[in-house]
């Protein structure tokens, strides 16, 4: 409450944007798609209690993807901590496992030093989601204000600058590569190093393959761009991993949607693995050259230490497997000519109306990957997802906090019909904001990432996956949001022109083939050269 | 193989670190075998000594992942035969006679331990020495019989 009374007086002047959501879990995902967007911490504020365990989800979504995040919880007066008063829940002990640092305020005098602290911890380094509690009586105390200028912390200094000996064992092994491969991570994005990238690879002639969150580092089009790494991924990567003779790893962490079975795993690679957490190194896949260094500084000094060099015969067989791919699964996906639509025709559509320039945040599942793999990126940075967590619900309110992060580029949330019922709530949020997030719902009747595993592992016994939705015209409607619907597709370009050209908020809801499965699949337990393309 | 190991871990003297050590390794399901903390040489530091019995990969892993808590400074994976490592028991024994008080007397003095407290119907035995010492002396003093055992937990420097 006192927080909230002295936000009043900021309320029209610009100084501080404050945007009311409906749930903590949306103000927790917006935070994060705004951190995604500005490598800025997003801040969002909660109550005690409740209010700041509903935030524990996006909290755990946003340490698992390495996501600043700088969170407020409220807490009960500290004279009735530990007494089970109103509202009291211990958020210290339930986020520590899942925030990077947090900690409780008791005084007033702690806050400026604390507040310099969280914010230089959720944004250095391996960024991530900080939570400071603020009890009741340090809310209503008064201090003098000064914010401390900079901030040096004894115990955390995180490693920035690669050891120059390692860089140069590097460099030679990547001389000496037939079939080099490099695998792009979410790392290159914190860092901002989306140019030192493409010149590191253009420099060395690397194919470049990419993590989900890696995606848009470089330009989809571009000739070294072989595609996307792990369990729905491209299908050359995911099979020539495995032949490659020297891989660098730079800002991933080798999840296990990734790695496949990882005793079949680059085992005849030598391997090179940059990133700034020490902790990833040698965790799930042991390096051969290890390098704790943050990866712009760690690009540019390879670029520098590495021959002019090309590998036209190497990318040649990507491109002969690429080929495969897209007579086997991405022709009749993007293209169909008869049947319902399907989700692959409608990202591959939005991705030519905007030509690969809008801001792409997806929820979780099936329509996931498919955007994942047929968006072309054109943006650095443009294209936010739940990785780690895996969170359904993620997108609508991540699109959010994009939106405010980049207003000038169009935001596009992506969700099935699973998904966006679990935070639908803040289409009021858009409303009440006008903010001009355009949603699409592919509808597809089921849960349907969960659907395809028991089709294909369960013998198709579809056990709870059928979800009927709410007429989500309606819904949107209700809530004050433009909206329409197209089943048909006839319809469905001009349906996403009207869409694209409003200059507010829109839902469009696109009812999708039903049993559609997301193509090539490496089961679990599989090793990437198992990948199946059908 | 899982083996014996101590983790010394150097962190600021801050509410929550033992909490974070505590989760992570609750998170691999490591079981802790004895834990003390102190303050160290450098005021606002503390030591912490953590034995455990774990694999050695899992134990350079978590070593690691102990860095990513804000206040730590310094983590060190170490087994016995790099440390030089004690402990302090003290033991509370049954000594109701003359003749039982005598023997535990005798007991004691050929050892490293002392007696510390002495009572009518017990006697309160210090012992300092690495595990298989109190081990030892525990094993003995149980002929007499043992009311209560307390064991601080390892306390270790590197050779």
């Amino acid at each position: 409450m006192p927080i909230y009374d002295a936000l009043y007086d900021y309320m029209n002047d610009g100084r501080i944007k404050h945007v009311l959501v409906r749930h903590e879990q949306g103000a927790g995902h917006a935070a994060e798609g705004y951190g995604r967007m500005t490598g800025d911490p997003g801040v969002c504020m909660v109550t005690s209690g409740p209010g700041a365990t509903n935030l524990v989800t996006a909290i755990a979504d946003a340490m698992m993807d390495s996501v600043p995040m700088v969170c407020i919880s409220g807490q009960v007066d500290s004279s009735v901590i530990g007494t089970d008063a109103f509202q009291e829940a211990d958020v210290i002990g339930i986020t520590a496992p899942v925030t990077k640092w947090n900690y409780q305020v008791t005084k007033a005098h702690e806050i400026p030093e604390v507040m310099a602290k969280a914010f230089h911890i959720a944004r250095t380094g391996r960024p991530g989601p900080v939570l400071v509690d603020i009890t009741k009586d340090a809310q209503f105390e008064m201090m003098e204000f000064s914010y401390p200028d900079n901030m040096t912390l004894q115990s955390y200094q995180p490693t920035t600058v690669p050891h120059r000996r390692q860089i140069e064992t590097a460099a030679r092994h990547l001389d000496n590569a037939e079939r080099p491969l490099i695998l792009v991570g979410q790392g290159v994005q914190i860092a901002k190093a989306q140019k030192e990238l493409q010149s590191f690879l253009e420099k060395g002639g690397f194919p470049a393959a990419f993590t989900l969150h890696g995606l848009s580092a470089l330009h989809s089009g571009h000739p070294l761009h072989v595609g996307f790494l792990g369990m729905h991924g491209n299908y050359a990567p995911n099979k020539l991993s495995n032949k490659a003779d020297v891989v660098l790893a730079i800002g991933m962490r080798f999840d296990d949607r990734v790695t496949g079975r990882l005793s079949d795993y680059l085992n005849d690679a030598i391997i090179i693995h940059i990133d700034i957490d020490p902790a990833e190194l040698n965790k799930n896949v042991p390096a051969d050259v290890p390098i704790v260094a943050d990866a712009k500084i760690a690009l540019q000094e390879l670029t520098k230490s590495i021959k002019k060099n090309t590998h036209s015969d190497w990318l040649g067989k990507f491109e002969e497997l690429y080929e495969s791919e897209k007579q086997k699964v991405i022709r009749n996906d993007t293209h169909p000519k008869t049947g319902e639509i399907k989700m692959a025709e409608v990202v591959t559509l939005i991705s030519e109306m905007t030509k690969g320039e809008a801001v792409v945040v997806s929820d979780v599942g099936q329509h996931q990957m498919i955007t994942a793999r047929y968006y072309r990126f054109a943006k650095p940075n443009s294209w936010i997802s739940s990785g780690g967590m895996g969170t359904m619900g993620f997108g609508l309110p991540a699109a959010v906090g994009a939106k405010f992060a980049r207003p000038e580029q169009e935001v596009i949330s992506i969700s099935g019909d699973g998904g966006i019922q679990m935070n639908i709530q803040e289409f009021t949020t858009l409303a009440q904001e006008q903010l001009p997030v355009k949603v699409i719902i592919l509808n597809n009747g089921f849960l349907g990432m969960v659907r395809q595993w028991q089709q294909l592992f369960f013998q198709k016994r579809y056990s709870m996956v059928h979800i009927q939705s709410p007429d989500f015209v309606v819904v949107a409607n209700g809530c004050g949001l433009e909206s329409s619907r197209v089943a048909e597709r006839r319809d469905l370009k001009r349906e996403l022109e009207k869409m694209l050209r409003h200059k507010g908020p829109y839902v469009l809801e696109i009812k999708v083939e039903q049993e559609e499965n997301v193509f090539p699949m490496i089961p679990t337990g599989s090793s990437v050269d198992e990948i199946r393309l059908s | 193989m899982k083996q014996r190991y101590t983790i010394t871990a150097i962190a600021e003297n801050k509410p929550g670190v033992l909490y974070r050590i505590a989760d992570l390794l609750l998170r691999r399901k490591i079981n802790i075998e004895s834990l003390t903390v102190s303050e160290i040489e450098h005021k606002g530091m503390s030591r912490f000594t953590i034995v455990i019995d774990a694999e050695r990969d899992l134990v350079e892993k978590v070593g690691k992942q102990l860095y990513r808590i804000i206040e730590m400074t310094k983590v060190i994976e170490s087994t016995d035969d790099e440390l030089v490592a004690r402990e302090v028991a003290l033991i509370k024994v049954t000594a109701k006679t003359k003749e039982a008080r005598e023997e535990v007397e005798q007991l004691v003095r050929l050892s490293t331990g002392r007696i510390i407290h002495v009572d009518k119907s017990y006697l309160v035995v210090e012992i300092t020495g690495n595990e298989s010492e109190i081990d030892k002396m525990s094993e003995l003093l149980q002929l007499f019989g043992i009311k209560e055992i307390v064991r601080s937990g390892r306390i270790a420097v590197f050779k």
